[in-house]
């Protein structure tokens, strides 16, 4: 879930139990301040009355007859007069006109008329306000208010997260791009939030020294590299004039050989860091659009020997020929690298399907049976004394360096396949 | 044959004049800018060997100024840095051929003889080894001038022989020299063995007195 929502949604959550349980209380309060205004007023008319019928002789009689609407009058029994306890309660009465039940609010009580010493029981009405359509219509009107406010909230909280945020999406979305081979500081923008500021400057930090290290040591392996390529000519040099020199024993000449496939492999090992270092300096700076399907036929071409030695069966699917904008060198060493893994990696009698379409190229190999079933290209074969295992290394710095995408998955063949982003027809 | 070394690294200079001495070659040497600029503006050579980094200058820069001069021509650039702009600016500068370190000396021997070769341009560039004649300029090769039909890469493999002659090549170094670099497979002994196998065939059959010798099976010698 992203942050903004997360925040907004619990924002809103709070929002929503408060005003809820704030409505409740409302609403009582406010049913209890009617109840009693109510009340007030009936207790009012019920003194009212009690004094009017005291002091006007046939005041009661005259209403017993007439029998007004708010008030109902009946005789009763001193006993039972006596044993009356004033209350008040909320009931509902018919009302004809209306024809309908309606909720009044009604005081009940008793008393002695001073001016003919009978007993009364007194009913004292008031419409009220139905609760009902009091609790519907708060209902709406708390609704509206929480619609309102909780979209308010989602709206103004996510402007306003989003704004005060914008330095930390800025510096999210600079870092995601972020590649330590580019060696390109990002780009933070400003902002006055202080905390925006700091985290910001502490990434500059980090990033600022991880680029020098990197860059530092990229350098370091490309000098070291380079300063053993003249110890190795003359090691190499001196043992071929030795070679020269001692054809005649078998043993010499068998040592010296040995030394110098070792040497030749070192040569190799040392050829292709340096070529790793370099394309990762980026020393491969000019581009042209390169029709990789010609590259990958010119790679083909140059194993021909080889693929007919191993009696391997090349098949070629697909008519496309994909042009992609690099490095003419780096894509024949691409091609060179997969198409020599392909053959590396296969068996005799084996063979190497590749497939050209409009945005990737597929190479798949037999595979050797003989090979470890956990097979993981991606890591040097240790039994395999002749490869330096960084093949494949190049080639996926070379697929990096202009946002190729490069797999590897297995289906009755391994197969590698190189999507290109770029693909120019 | 006059040919110059400028190589600061002494031990691979030394190598390198003993190869060549072997090889029957009159040997300069310098081991600094100022000493290569003085000979190679003095003296002319048929082949010049010419490292590019150098104690007091870049052996670039010799280069240029022997372009300026007029003294271009026969040049193998010997560097350290396997950098293609070095390489594109070399040639453009009039280098010949640009060769990377660590190299092997019957590699380089090739590369020297292709250079002569080229420079003899108005000779026969047709090099004989008992009764087998190579045409480098048609790349053809004939034993008592009847064709002997090889192809491209048995070719290269003969006339790497023959300019190697009665020296000892190993299988890497035959099977750089002719498939190029990339052929560093963990099988490329067996490989080299058939390729070889069926140069040697056809020899044989024609009747050529040249012979590839199977050394210790390290390697391959060729003998008249």
């Amino acid at each position: 879930m992203k942050l903004i929502n997360h925040l907004v949604l619990r924002i809103s959550l709070v929002f929503t139990i408060v005003i809820a349980f704030w409505s409740a209380i409302y609403f009582f309060l406010q049913m209890k301040e009617i109840h009693d205004g109510n009340d007030e007023g009936l207790i009012n008319l019920k003194q009212e009355f009690i004094a009017k019928a005291n002091s006007i002789s046939g005041f009661v009689e005259n209403l017993e007859n007439y029998n007004p609407l708010n008030i109902i009058i009946k005789e009763i029994p001193r006993a039972e007069a006596e044993s009356m306890v004033e209350n008040l309660a909320t009931t509902s009465v018919y009302f004809a006109t209306e024809l309908e039940k309606e909720e009044v609010r009604m005081l009940a009580t008793a008393f002695r008329c001073e001016q003919n010493g009978k007993y009364y029981h007194l009913q004292f009405f008031t419409s009220t306000v139905e609760s009902d359509d009091l609790i519907k219509n708060m209902l709406y009107l708390l609704t509206g208010l929480w619609i309102t406010i909780s979209f308010t909230a989602f709206i103004a909280g996510k402007l306003i997260i989003t704004k005060a945020n914008k330095p930390f999406y800025k510096l999210l979305d600079e870092l995601k791009k972020f590649r330590l081979d580019n060696r390109q500081m990002i780009d933070f923008g400003e902002t006055n939030i202080k905390e925006y500021r700091q985290l910001n400057e502490s990434v500059k930090k980090l990033l600022e020294k991880n680029i020098r290290i990197f860059t530092e040591q990229k350098i370091f392996i490309e000098n070291t590299s380079h300063e053993l390529q003249t110890p190795l000519a003359i090691v190499i040099a001196k043992l071929e004039m030795l070679l020269e020199k001692y054809q005649d024993n078998e043993y010499h000449t068998e040592e010296i050989g040995r030394i110098l496939t070792i040497l030749g492999r070192m040569k190799r090992l040392n050829t292709n860091l340096l070529l790793l270092s370099k394309i990762r300096n980026d020393q491969f700076p000019q581009t042209s659009p390169v029709n990789l399907r010609e590259v990958s036929e010119a790679v083909l071409d140059e194993f021909e020997d080889l693929i007919a030695y191993k009696e391997i069966t090349l098949e070629k699917q697909g008519t496309a020929a994909p042009v992609c904008r690099m490095n003419e060198d780096l894509a024949h060493i691409l091609f060179t690298n997969l198409i020599k893994n392909a053959i590396a990696h296969n068996r005799q009698n084996g063979k190497i399907i590749i497939r050209y379409a409009s945005g990737s190229i597929a190479i798949a190999n037999s595979g050797n049976e003989a090979a470890n079933p956990v097979f993981d290209r991606y890591q040097h074969d240790a039994s395999n004394e002749k490869s330096s295992g960084l093949g494949l290394s190049i080639a996926q710095s070379i697929t990096g360096l202009y946002q190729m995408e490069m797999t590897y998955h297995y289906e009755q063949m391994h197969v590698f396949t190189l999507k290109l982003p770029h693909a120019l027809n | 044959m006059k040919i110059l070394i400028v190589e600061d690294e002494y031990q691979l200079l030394k190598t390198i004049e003993d190869f060549l001495l072997s090889e029957k070659y009159l040997v300069e040497k310098a081991t600094d800018y100022y000493s290569a600029m003085e000979k190679t503006m003095i003296y002319d050579y048929d082949c010049i060997l010419l490292d590019i980094s150098l104690p007091g200058g870049s052996g670039l820069k010799i280069l240029e100024k022997m372009k300026n001069e007029g003294k271009a021509g026969n040049i193998i650039i010997i560097s350290a840095k396997n950098s293609l702009e070095d390489k594109i600016l070399g040639l453009d500068l009039g280098a010949d051929d640009y060769l990377t370190k660590p190299f092997h000396l019957s590699e380089l021997h090739a590369r020297i003889k292709a250079v002569l070769r080229r420079k003899q341009m108005d000779g026969k560039p047709v090099l004989l080894q008992g009764n087998l004649s190579v045409d480098f300029l048609q790349r053809q090769a004939f034993v008592e001038n009847k064709l002997l039909k090889l192809n491209r890469k048995e070719f290269d493999m003969l006339t790497f022989f023959v300019i190697n002659k009665n020296r000892l090549i190993t299988k890497e170094v035959l099977a750089e020299h002719v498939w190029g670099d990339n052929i560093d497979l963990a099988d490329n002994f067996d490989f080299v063995y058939s390729q070889v196998k069926n140069l040697r065939k056809k020899l044989k059959d024609s009747a050529s007195g040249v012979m590839i010798e199977n050394i210790y099976g390290i390697g391959y010698k060729m003998t008249v």
